[in-house]
């Protein structure tokens, strides 16, 4: 047997932003960190299909979004993608139960649930001037992304996910294979509005930074 | 650039969110086996060069990923609308039959 150790590390792992980061003060006027390593689930079905809809919603204990809307609960994140597809985002721990959960709900129903957990990653955009820094990067119109909207536009060159869920920032779900490109065009946009990478502020009831508190494996060490 | 309003997302966005997707509502040969070669290469390769007002496919590649019918004019870029490319394809025969 050749000595396969996977092992699991942030897509933004290069730029060592644990070591970079610092607490959060006002004179920050665009504020960034991820949130790595979460569950990511992609769930495909006609929504408008009760049956599909129900399944969903037993599965995860979350409603349905509309468009361009997002639900939030114990569960985690979910957010609408299009007619037939949803994204739940959720703590790492959890994704085997609900894949479980959601597989099991779905039998005999034209719909999917597959784990993508490997293949994004969120970002929070915080701080008095990230909507300047968003329209600095996107042609979307920020501004009216209000509190459970989501936005999926292009950043720079980047499809993204822009989810809001209060006035102090936005969540912003990227592809991991963007995450470098992203994240450096990020920090170039924000160097004139004092850019720090800052500390997360803490969960409290918020939807996505919960989860970051609920888990995730512990990082294996990288053998050489 | 184009505003194009998605009916999937119920959204106006930017051009950039969408990808082109070519001519609309191209009708296949019904019978492939009996069609000629020219019916065949016709549906194929051929296609209306039109300045004037065109049905044509956008997918909202940013967004939804969903392909969407607009009818747009060629020569002005003024666009009539978009539907969805079942709902537009009423509107479409509608326009081919008058």
């Amino acid at each position: 047997m050749p000595n396969f150790q996977p092992y699991l590390q942030s897509p933004l792992v290069n730029f060592n932003l644990p070591a970079q980061t610092v607490p959060a003060e006002a004179s920050q006027k665009v504020r960034a960190n991820e949130l790595p390593l979460m569950g990511y689930i992609v769930l495909r079905g006609e929504l408008a299909d009760t049956a599909v809809a129900q399944a969903i919603t037993k599965a995860t204990g979350l409603a349905v979004p509309t468009a361009c809307r997002f639900s939030s609960g114990d569960a985690g994140v979910l957010i609408w993608q299009s007619p037939d597809e949803c994204l739940l985002v959720t703590a790492r721990n959890y994704v085997p139960a609900l894949l479980a959960a959601c597989t099991e709900a779905f039998a005999g129903l034209f719909a999917q649930a597959v784990d993508n957990s490997g293949g994004l990653t969120t970002v929070y955009l915080s701080g008095v001037e990230h909507v300047t820094l968003l329209r600095h990067l996107g042609v979307y119109d920020f501004e009216s992304v209000t509190p459970g909207d989501v936005a999926s536009t292009v950043l720079g060159k980047a499809g993204a996910l822009v989810c809001r869920v209060d006035g102090d920032g936005v969540f912003l779900v990227i592809r991991r294979s963007f995450a470098d490109y992203l994240w450096l065009l990020i920090t170039k946009a924000a160097t004139p509005y004092r850019f720090a990478v800052a500390k997360l502020p803490a969960a409290g009831k918020s939807p996505f930074l919960r989860l970051v508190d609920a888990g995730s494996p512990a990082k294996r060490p990288v053998a050489a | 650039m184009f505003q194009i309003h998605c009916p999937h997302c119920g959204a106006t966005r930017e051009e950039e969110e969408f990808s082109y997707a070519g001519e609309a509502y191209i009708a296949r040969p019904a019978n492939p086996e009996e069609a000629s070669d020219a019916e065949w290469g016709d549906y194929l390769f051929m296609r209306k060069n039109t300045r004037g007002w065109f049905w044509e496919q956008w997918q909202h590649t940013a967004g939804c990923r969903k392909v969407i019918a607009v009818k747009r004019h060629t020569g002005s870029y003024e666009i009539a609308g978009s539907w969805t490319l079942a709902e537009g394809k009423e509107h479409y025969l509608k326009e081919s039959e008058a």
